[in-house]
């Protein structure tokens, strides 16, 4: 009895510890998007470009009639500008206050289950403006895969 | 009979009225022999009367009837309209607002009797009119406003019955109904007694069976009665019901009644039992049914579920041209339909053109009507000034008016629920520090009275509100000063500030002018409050000052949100929509035509010099190699200040659906918005108003 009980209790841990991304590469590097947050991956289509926007915002799209803003994370960690090619995509991120926003990926990889053991937190001291855009490295088999802080993400940044 | 189906209609209608009470209220206080004013009030306040009673909300009933008493000593001139009496009377309405936004809050009136009032409204009668206050006090039961009448005018009580009606009555009582006597009366200048009659008796033979009519029924229609008639009604519910439902039929003026117990005997006896409250506790087990039945109202009302939705009342000449586009847009969905199941099925035959055509024009004057339909007129909300700045007058002491115009301008009901807030403040502000103490304005060879307004119009797409005063204007060096001292702004940007950069600095958040701080004005919450209420409306608030001459707040409001009509321009590979209501007219202009003013591109057109703006410069785009010989340059115009804005191409007038940008892309009041053009293409809409 006793052991099954603690079973149960090592099940339901681990099923509460498990969170999936989206894997998303930027460059030469793969970044993590927790997939709570994602409402969407829709293909490249036209971008309105919206003068005197913040520099990273690329512009607007039409997302089923909703206007979607949608921003270069490139850009706003200081990257160079995105290209766009057959693998882009707009990942639009369901925002609870703030609405709906998309962003720039190169690639959409795949989607990956991490448990908490997989992810270290992010404690390297590092003075580069992306790391403060990243709350975790996740391991997955051989890849590092950098965890993005969404929150981070869709913050306002005035040096951009 | 539930009522509570009925609570909305009750706040609205009731709220109406208080508002006629109040207006008219102020002008008695004007003109107190004014007999149009009185027969007004008085009408509003008996139809509130019955409402409430209908309703079954007997302390504000009661409250009202008392009030009513006041309006009927002065209508027949026993009392003089004085400002003491004007004080109470609004003290009354005060409370009876209380109530309802008790009935709004819970769906009950509350607990509150507001005795010190009722007390107050019965001691005015009393004084005037000689008698003791305890007179005209009525009783709390549904029966109350019976007892300050005179047996005489029961005339229910001298009806001669027959033998045949003594049976039919006894035999109703029997079969467990009451029996209430009544005798209506109809007002001195009603026209159609006849046809009053006639809604009275549809109104109580609702309820039961009228067996009696005295005069007969056949007299009643042929209008051969005075003024007033008597039937007996057998019925099942309360008297009070029944007596609202008589009451609520127009022009009637009273209606007077109780449940009778006996017919044998004759009318000598019965006179004895006209005390109302008699009839409460007389009554038989037999009608303990129907008295729980209704009392029963009164009481789910109570549990019902608080507040109301927010409805808009709308003409019904304008919901009949709603259903008559939306049948045209059925029989254009129709044509559609059976053009592409038909032989030829062709897309491109003309009648399917046609019929899109058709479609188009349906669509527009169907949105057209929706918003028609949700435009209310601001006085709803502009209407409460009048009383407020009458109050203020007498708090601050001064001398004032409200001078209003343009209160039938329509705008938006979301808009005008949410404008109500904004304006009263800037009342407030004019009344509290615009206007100066009356011994200054004297002395200043003012009039003594000082003069507020709030002139509403419309312009274009645009709702503009002025509210202003004659007062003292702002004195921008006090404002700067206070500035400085709070460190809002530096000695060096104090230096260069404009008059109209230092008037703005009243809409920062917590900055007050006010030496003292009153009950009125001068927390700090103000100016900042108003302004970003009006911006989230979509509109904007302007200043004009003259120091010593008065102050002007001019508030614009956008007339329609959602969907408006736009001119498509183009600028290299990118399309922008411009409000059609802020452009005057397209002109093509030749360069050569350009000229300089202060380093900066201007045109001379018919008399006026326009600056020109250049969208591709203004919205970062890169310049053309080679000019064209012809600009196109729209003009666009907010008040009096023209602009011309150069593009390279127009795409036409087109309905656009306005869609906001969110909240993330920001630090830019050019773009208002954004909208889907029929390619599903983005289109950003310019808000020209900020060129300007």
């Amino acid at each position: 009895m006793e052991a099954e009980k603690t079973k149960i209790e090592k099940i339901d841990n681990a099923e509460t510890e498990i969170k999936q991304y989206i894997v998303v590469q930027l460059g030469s590097e793969k970044y993590g998007i927790d997939i709570s947050y994602v409402d969407n991956i829709v293909r490249m289509q036209k971008i309105t470009r919206v003068p005197k926007a913040q520099v990273y915002f690329k512009g607007v799209i039409n997302l089923r009639g909703e206007i979607i803003p949608v921003m270069s994370i490139r850009k706003k960690m200081g990257l160079e500008d995105d290209v766009f090619t057959d693998k882009s995509r707009i990942i639009i991120l369901k925002i609870e206050e703030k609405g709906s926003i998309g962003v720039l990926v190169d690639e959409v990889c795949e989607v990956v289950n991490l448990s908490e053991n997989e992810i270290e937190n992010n404690n390297i001291s590092s003075h580069h403006v992306k790391d403060t855009f990243i709350n975790g490295i996740g391991k997955h088999g051989e890849q590092l895969i950098s965890l993005f802080e969404i929150n981070a993400i869709i913050e306002e940044k005035d040096n951009a | 009979m539930d009522v509570s189906q009925y609570l909305e209609i009750f706040i609205d209608e009731s709220g109406e009225h208080l508002q006629t009470l109040s207006d008219c209220i102020m002008e008695l206080e004007k003109e107190p022999d004014n007999k149009d004013v009185i027969n007004e009030i008085f009408r509003a306040a008996h139809s509130l009367k019955g409402m409430a009673g209908t309703m079954g909300f007997k302390r504000m009933q009661h409250l009202t009837h008392d009030m009513e008493n006041v309006f009927q000593e002065v209508r027949s001139d026993k009392i003089a309209v004085d400002s003491q009496m004007i004080d109470l009377l609004f003290k009354c309405l005060d409370a009876i607002d209380g109530y309802l936004e008790n009935v709004k809050a819970t769906s009950d009136e509350g607990e509150e009797d507001n005795e010190v009032i009722i007390k107050e409204l019965n001691n005015f009668i009393a004084k005037a009119s000689g008698e003791t206050p305890a007179e005209t006090q009525p009783a709390k039961e549904e029966a109350a406003a019976s007892q300050e009448q005179a047996a005489s005018d029961k005339k229910y009580l001298q009806v001669e019955l027959t033998d045949q009606e003594r049976n039919e009555l006894n035999s109703a009582k029997e079969a467990g109904m009451h029996v209430y006597g009544m005798t209506i009366t109809v007002q001195k200048d009603c026209l159609l007694k006849a046809a009053r009659a006639f809604l009275v008796f549809r109104a109580v033979g609702e309820f039961g069976q009228i067996l009696v009519y005295r005069p007969s029924s056949q007299d009643i229609e042929d209008e051969k009665f005075e003024q007033d008639f008597s039937i007996y009604l057998a019925t099942q519910e309360s008297f009070g019901k029944v007596k609202s439902a008589a009451e609520n039929v127009s022009e009637i003026e009273k209606v007077e009644g109780e449940e009778l117990e006996n017919f044998a005997l004759h009318q000598e006896e019965k006179q004895e039992e006209t005390k109302p409250a008699e009839t409460e506790s007389a009554a038989k087990p037999v009608a303990k049914p129907a008295e729980k039945k209704a009392s029963a109202p009164a009481k789910k009302a109570a549990a019902g579920k608080p507040a109301t939705n927010r409805t808009v009342r709308v003409d019904i000449e304008k919901l009949d041209t709603l259903m008559n586009q939306v049948s045209e847009l059925i029989i254009a969905k129709n044509s559609i339909v059976s053009i592409s199941s038909s032989e030829d099925g062709g897309f491109n035959n003309q009648g399917f053109h046609e019929q899109i055509e058709y479609l188009e024009r349906i669509t527009t004057s169907l949105h057209e009507s929706v918003m028609k339909a949700r435009m209310v007129p601001i006085e709803s909300v502009v209407n409460k000034f009048p009383r407020m700045i009458r109050d203020l007058s007498r708090t601050l002491n001064k001398k004032m008016e409200l001078v209003m115009t343009g209160e039938d301008t329509e705008l938006d009901r979301t808009v005008v629920d949410q404008i109500g807030d904004p304006l009263q403040h800037l009342l407030r502000n004019s009344a509290d520090h615009g206007l100066e103490d009356t011994a200054l304005r004297l002395e200043r060879g003012k009039p003594e009275v000082g003069n507020i307004f709030l002139n509403a119009y419309q312009e274009g797409n645009n709702v503009i509100i002025q509210v202003g005063d004659d007062g003292n204007g702002i004195d921008t060096e006090a404002v700067k000063n206070k500035a400085l001292e709070r460190g809002i702004i530096t000695e060096e940007q104090a230096e260069v500030m404009t008059q109209k950069e230092i008037v703005n600095l009243l809409f920062m958040p917590s900055f007050s002018m006010a030496k003292k701080i009153t009950d009125i004005s001068g927390r700090g919450v103000g100016l900042d409050v108003v302004k970003s209420n009006i911006e989230q409306l979509g509109g904007d608030v302007e200043v004009k000052t003259k120091l010593g001459e008065g102050t002007t707040f001019t508030v614009r409001l956008p007339l329609t949100l959602a969907i408006i009509q736009a001119l498509m321009v183009v600028v290299r590979d990118e399309k922008y929509a411009i409000a059609l209501g802020s452009i005057s007219n397209i002109e093509s202009v030749p360069v050569s035509d350009i000229k300089y003013v202060e380093n900066k591109e201007v045109i001379h057109l018919r008399g006026s010099v326009i600056p020109l703006i250049r969208l591709d410069q203004l919205l970062d785009i890169e310049p053309l190699e080679d000019e064209p010989e012809n600009l196109i340059v729209v003009i666009v115009n907010r008040g009096d200040n023209q602009v011309g804005i150069v593009v390279d191409d127009l795409m036409g007038q087109q309905e656009i659906v306005i869609k906001s940008l969110g909240k993330y892309i920001n630090g830019n009041k050019l773009i208002s918005g954004a909208t889907i053009l029929g390619d599903g293409e983005v289109a950003l809409i310019l808000d020209v108003n900020t060129l300007m």
